[in-house]
């Protein structure tokens, strides 16, 4: 295989990555992100392979991003004493959701489950997670009972998200930051991840691909190798994508709803700044500079109110090129009547 | 020889046999796009120390449509049997696209891109072309030592400095143009335009392995440099669009929300300190920094809506990109498919 193989995009890769000879492709993938973890591969590895022992039609795929450390020898070494493990190697340090999408792309079971590297969670909720994904569900989220980090730098400000995340999005999940899930192969398809979006994957999955999700409580260990990747930092980073998946989720396909709002709210702005602008020249203005605060601020505001509805165009614009390609694609959930 | 229309793509998967006759170890590029000095001297001179190497090469001139008749004595050598070839492209398009072209057509599978002016001496070529089959993907050729004046140094400095601290790189001769590399990483990197310049730091941000490497100044590159104030606009502008697209393509709201809110906020508190002094009882019809606060306000929707506009744009366009690149996959010996 060559390079340009390998790198083809996305639905070329997922079509190879999916289909091939239908019996070397295993009931279950289970996806595992790993960067920097040389400590934590073997015990992940065999915790998973125990926790799997139940069936044998299963593969894991270790996609390593960009690790620094002993992670990529150790998984391939891995991978060569058992043909149901496959490494991926990412040329640099992309992130959780380009390795997550890359895992995908490349698993070819048909429910993939997603874990962290990091053995905080435990390969064997995995059954029960599929099980329910069994009962009808696309998407089977697990939430941490009893989380075991740092009270400050983790519990609370990712208590305070996912309260703003639910809230927002109107996707009741507990715990977004859990990478413990469960997917059904139809999901994935229709799902597309980019920049960080991973901690948004219920709300996009439920509002783009039209997923039933559910959750159910799984086990969380302290960290034992190694050091957590996340800080307090991303804070901002979260409100703004949270303002991006809302978008998405509301006006994907009408933004000049939205934009039209924004100038409506504009618009209401410039006619009060106009009236206080008329009641100042009649009742008080003396001077001629205190005549141009009012119609400035006014003008200011219509200024804004034509920008808006002049982006709002581009934006349709832009949905015009793609959006009736893909519709045609809609997978239709039932069908009833006919015949 | 008669314009060729290229379609990249296209010829960006034929196979060497389809792409020329027989194979060569290097494929020399030269891009004469804005400035060109003598081709044919030009060839005599860079192909001389891979002959003695005793390395099979050929050159390929890529011209832009008011270069054809330079290529003309070039298109002598070739009759004379010289391994020179002459693309000619049907529309200017800029020095990216001509690399990317040539790329195309190139039998090798390692390429140096060669400026049509002397940067480096041409004894710098082999140990580029070395480096690449080591295992580097990019090899750079840096000058150095510098001979030339110090304000092309300083001028130097500042850029890479700059350079630097956006794309995260430690380069010092990004302007130079003369690099070897794998044909296939030119062809895959997301760079047109202007931004065959900056071709590394793409590199680097697609997580290919750069090398820089020591070459020294040609004689006739030695001269003071002092453009006009429109080419160090330029380079800023380069900047920019280069902090933004290595960063950003696919969130943009991170970066306009980001400046947005700045000003929202600030416009904010502007605006509810005056409203405090309203309700004190002051007046505000005759407040200029009234117009200021609702202009910072104004300021900080625009940003944050056309971030908006971006962010729609990047998740219509999800489905058809890759948002990672892949060295390996590895399945237990067994080939993938």
């Amino acid at each position: 295989m060559t390079d340009q193989d390998r790198n083809r995009p996305f639905d070329a890769a997922r079509a190879s990555g999916a289909g091939g000879n239908a019996e070397t492709r295993p009931a279950l993938s289970v996806v595992v992100p790993v960067y920097n973890e040389e400590e934590n591969v073997r015990p992940l590895v065999s915790a998973i392979r125990d926790a799997l022992a139940y069936t044998d039609s299963w593969e894991l795929l270790l996609v390593d991003d960009g690790s620094t450390d002993a992670t990529v020898a150790l998984a391939e070494e891995l991978a060569e004493q058992d043909r149901r493990i496959r490494v991926i190697k990412l040329a640099r340090n992309y992130g959780q959701t380009a390795a997550m999408q890359a895992g995908f792309d490349h698993a070819r079971g048909a429910v993939v489950v997603t874990m962290d590297g990091d053995l905080q969670n435990d390969p064997a909720d995995i059954p029960r997670l599929v099980a329910r994904l069994e009962e009808g569900f696309d998407l089977v989220a697990g939430y941490r009972e009893r989380r075991q980090d740092k009270v400050i730098t983790r519990k609370i400000p990712s208590w305070v998200a996912n309260r703003l995340i639910a809230r927002v999005t109107g996707i009741p999940i507990r715990d977004n930051g859990c990478s413990l899930k469960a997917y059904r192969r139809e999901l994935l398809d229709r799902l597309h991840l980019y920049a960080d979006l991973h901690r948004f994957i219920p709300a996009m999955a439920a509002a783009t691909a039209g997923a039933r999700i559910t959750e159910i409580p799984v086990r969380h260990h302290p960290r034992r190798h190694g050091k957590s990747k996340y800080g307090l930092s991303r804070t901002v980073k979260v409100m703004l994508d949270l303002i991006t998946v809302k978008t998405i989720q509301e006006v994907r396909e009408r933004p000049l709803q939205l934009f039209g709002v924004g100038a409506l709210g504009a618009c209401l702005c410039g006619i009060a700044s106009a009236i206080a602008a008329v009641v100042a020249h009649l009742s008080f203005v003396t001077q001629k500079a205190q005549s141009v605060v009012f119609p400035g601020v006014s003008l200011l505001w219509f200024g804004l109110a034509f920008y808006l509805l002049m982006l709002g165009l581009i934006a349709e614009a832009s949905l015009k090129e793609e959006l009736p390609r893909r519709r045609g694609s809609m997978p239709v959930v039932r069908e009833v009547g006919g015949k | 020889m008669s314009g060729v229309g290229v379609e990249v793509s296209r010829a960006a998967v034929a196979a060497p046999e389809e792409r020329g006759d027989a194979p060569v170890s290097v494929s020399v590029i030269v891009p004469v796009s804005e400035r060109a000095e003598s081709l044919t001297d030009l060839y005599r001179e860079f192909s001389a120390p891979l002959r003695a190497a005793g390395r099979s090469f050929e050159f390929l001139f890529v011209c832009e449509p008011w270069a054809y008749p330079l290529a003309t004595p070039v298109a002598d050598l070739a009759r004379a049997g010289e391994p020179v070839r002459v693309l000619e492209v049907a529309l200017s398009a800029g020095e990216t696209t001509l690399l990317k072209v040539a790329a195309a057509h190139a039998r090798a599978e390692i390429v140096v891109t060669l400026p049509a002016y002397r940067r480096v001496e041409a004894e710098a070529l082999p140990t580029l072309i070395a480096r690449v089959e080591q295992g580097a993907d990019i090899a750079l050729a840096r000058r150095w030592p510098r001979r030339d004046s110090w304000i092309n140094r300083i001028q130097n400095r500042v850029l890479h400095a700059l350079i630097g601290r956006v794309a995260g790189a430690e380069l010092h001769d990004i302007a130079c143009g003369v690099r070897a590399m794998r044909r296939e990483v030119l062809l895959d990197l997301p760079v047109y335009g202007d931004l065959a310049r900056f071709l590394p730091l793409f590199a680097m941000r697609e997580g290919y392995r750069v090398v820089e490497v020591n070459a020294p100044q040609h004689r006739g590159d030695i001269q003071t440099r002092i453009y006009g104030p429109g080419i160090y606009l330029r380079r800023l502008l380069d900047v920019l669009g280069l902090f933004f697209l290595l960063r950003f393509t696919d969130k943009p709201l991170r970066f306009f929300g980001l400046i947005g809110s700045g000003f929202l906020l600030s416009g904010a508190a502007v605006l509810i300190a005056l409203f405090i002094q309203r309700v004190g009882g002051e007046g505000i019809a005759d407040r200029p920094v009234l117009l200021l606060g609702v202009l910072l306000v104004v300021l900080g929707v625009q940003a944050i809506a056309l971030g908006l506009v971006g962010e729609i744009v990047v998740y219509l366009h999800a489905p058809s990109r890759r948002p990672y690149r892949l060295v390996r996959t590895s399945s237990a010996g067994k080939p993938e498919r």
